[in-house]
């Protein structure tokens, strides 16, 4: 049983120092003994690997601010500065820029486990909002950090995405004047990006904490492959050495391709227009977001009808957000009690051509917005939606598999 | 070891292959020498790219990340060095800079022309785009508009181009007497504008095998050490059925 007062007369330097703050036995709780459901399977191993995309991010990105420069008449040399001149400059921004593509990829894969194995239902609700807070403050750091190298696909990139802001009705076009500090993307505009380029990955971790504390939560835990809530305690092990080692394996096999890309191939998931200096006389011909947005965008440039009064472009952006924020809405609109796919033979199909239909949305967003892209578009929208819109019709028809009774 | 080098030599090519064609027409492929893992920069490769770039693009293009003391880098002496900066009136620590000023430049074309130094990075294709557009000029086909102001490209976008055919046979006496021919002078020349794109290419390309087989290695011994660690739970699961 626990103390309810500070011992007088403690045994050791480090029962008084446990008694006033006691982080050690926190972390060995929660990191050591924390008991994790002994058959969680390899997609149970991208969290722990977002968490590492995320500190990597933070350590290199904390070594380039060292040596970039905020400056519009800067950036792009201080960068070609880092790629030269610094001892191991390249190292660093080829980790950081590979590390964003790689931070995406695993938090895409650990969407999607969640999504499958119905990790969004009760009692995980709460969990499962903050990761759409974690996600939705990715896509802004990484918009906000894809600005910074100052090329042309950084400039109007920019100049494109705080351009749909201005949809917002009567204060839109001032809110996107103030975004910019001016009447278009310039200095002004960089300077505050990387400010919050710096800022935001530390909110990224405080809402990460909250994400980990609601699922160290003993009442909550880690969702299984089976849905079902373990009762046993035979059912768990702890998260020391089992989870640990399991991880570290994990984590040296994501590091293969990372690194294959770090090393033999950095500039592949970005643009070649990003190494010409940022240019507000020319246009590139086309412009397009990195490949971790192209779902979205997609989804964005689908929407090109007016409906009533309401604007196309209002109604693409409202589809955009809305294509994201619906997931707060997931544990609402799936009603069904099963949380595994393995027992639900309907929701289990259409998880995968909600999957496929997410890459094909991918594939569409780098086409130029034309016919039939364009249509194609739309249709993959409507797709996109009707996987959340059907659930609940879903829950009532399916007859799902017999649950087991224990792991 | 020598599989793994091969293997990740074929990755590489695979990979950087360019996907990118422009106006239409595929880029064809160049056998670089850098794409292969082990490569290190070729100092007289770079010699020779250096002369068509320092007596041919300089006049109009300037590279402005480039000083003479990088060449030291790439095997140069620092006497060497300096002598090459002499001969152009240049201190070792100078950036190459255009001879034509971005006023006259403006004047010509309408706008500053742009710089090379990271220009191989900075087109689809890469190296093969570079060498492809060296070596594509031609008379325009029968019937093609082509404007007074233009020149027509076979590689460039739209295939009229404001840069009039930079290479001629013959243009420059190499320092190793080799045959001056446009495609000599385009594969060289896009081989040092690889360079000054990436000069961290070749050491990036061989550290990134030992990388690589360091984590490798790591995985295996990971690998073993979770199937040993989770033996017992593995046991106790059978015996619970």
């Amino acid at each position: 049983m626990a103390k309810k007062q500070v011992n007088p007369n403690p045994s050791s330097k480090l029962e008084w120092f446990e008694d006033r703050l006691p982080i050690i036995s926190f972390m060995k709780a929660e990191l050591v003994d924390y008991p994790a459901p002994k058959n969680l399977n390899y997609a149970w191993n991208f969290g722990s690997l977002a968490g590492v995309a995320l500190i990597l991010q933070i350590l290199t990105g904390f070594f380039l601010t060292m040596h970039y420069k905020a400056d519009a008449s800067l950036a792009f040399d201080s960068i070609q500065h880092i790629m030269r001149d610094v001892n191991w400059g390249w190292l660093i921004r080829n980790l950081h820029m590979v590390g964003a593509s790689f931070f995406f990829i695993v938090v895409y894969m650990h969407i999607g486990r969640g999504l499958y194995y119905g990790s969004y239902k009760s009692p995980r609700e709460i969990l499962w909002g903050m990761g759409v807070v974690i996600f939705f403050l990715m896509m802004a750091t990484a918009f906000l950090g894809y600005v910074l190298p100052w090329g042309q696909m950084s400039f109007w990139g920019a100049q494109v995405i705080t351009n749909l802001i201005s949809v917002i009705p009567f204060v839109g076009e001032d809110i996107v004047i103030w975004i910019w500090g001016g009447y278009g993307v310039n200095d002004a505009t960089l300077t505050r990006f990387y400010s919050l380029h710096f800022l935001l990955p530390f909110v990224i971790l405080g809402v990460v904490f909250l994400h980990m504390w609601a699922l160290h939560n003993r009442k909550v835990k880690s969702n299984n492959p089976t849905g079902i809530d373990l009762k046993k305690d035979t059912d768990f092990v702890p998260f020391h050495p089992y989870y640990t080692v399991k991880d570290s394996f994990g984590l040296a096999v994501y590091m293969l391709p990372f690194l294959f890309m770090v090393f033999y191939m950095p500039d592949y998931l970005g643009h070649t227009d990003n190494y010409i200096p940022a240019d507000p006389m020319t246009t590139p011909a086309h412009i397009v977001p990195e490949w971790y947005f192209l779902p979205f965008y997609a989804i964005l440039r689908a929407i090109n009808f007016n409906i009533l009064f309401l604007d196309s472009k209002l109604l693409g952006v409202i589809a955009m957000v809305a294509s994201i924020a619906i997931l707060f809405f997931l544990p609402k609109l799936d009603k069904s009690k099963v949380r595994s796919a393995r027992f639900r033979p309907i929701y289990k199909v259409m998880f995968w051509v909600f999957i496929a239909n997410f890459f094909f949305l991918g594939w569409l967003g780098a086409k130029p917005a034309e016919a039939p892209y364009t249509q194609l578009s739309q249709i993959a929208t409507a797709l996109y939606f009707s996987f959340f819109f059907a659930l609940p019709w879903v829950a009532k028809i399916e007859k799902t598999k017999p649950l087991p009774t224990s792991i | 070891m020598k599989k793994l080098l091969s293997l990740l030599t074929i990755f590489t090519l695979v990979a950087s292959q360019s996907f990118a064609a422009s106006g239409g027409v595929a880029l064809p492929e160049q056998p670089w020498a850098f794409k292969n893992v082990k490569a290190d920069w070729d100092k007289e490769k770079i010699y020779r790219g250096y002369q068509v770039a320092t007596q041919v693009c300089l006049a109009c293009h300037g590279f402005k990340y480039i000083k003479h003391r990088d060449l030291m880098k790439v095997g140069f002496t620092e006497a060497e060095v300096k002598k090459l900066a002499e001969e152009m009136e240049m201190s070792i620590d100078d950036t190459f800079k255009s001879a034509l000023s971005d006023e006259d430049a403006i004047a010509v074309y309408a706008k500053p022309l742009p710089d090379l130094s990271v220009m191989n990075k900075a087109r689809p294709g890469g190296a093969d785009y570079t060498h492809a557009l060296l070596t594509g000029y031609e008379e325009a086909p029968a019937g093609f508009n082509l404007p007074d102001s233009g020149y027509y490209n076979k590689y460039f976008p739209g295939h009229v181009i404001a840069m009039p055919a930079p290479l001629s046979e013959g243009q420059i006496d190499y320092f190793d007497g080799t045959n001056a021919s446009v495609a000599q002078m385009a594969k060289d020349v896009t081989y040092f504008m690889q360079w000054t794109a990436e000069p961290e290419l070749a050491e990036r390309q061989q550290l990134g095998v030992y990388v690589l087989l360091y984590v490798f290695i790591l995985a295996v011994l990971l690998y073993f050490t979770k199937k040993r660690i989770w033996s017992d739970v593995k046991r106790k699961r059978e015996g619970d059925e």
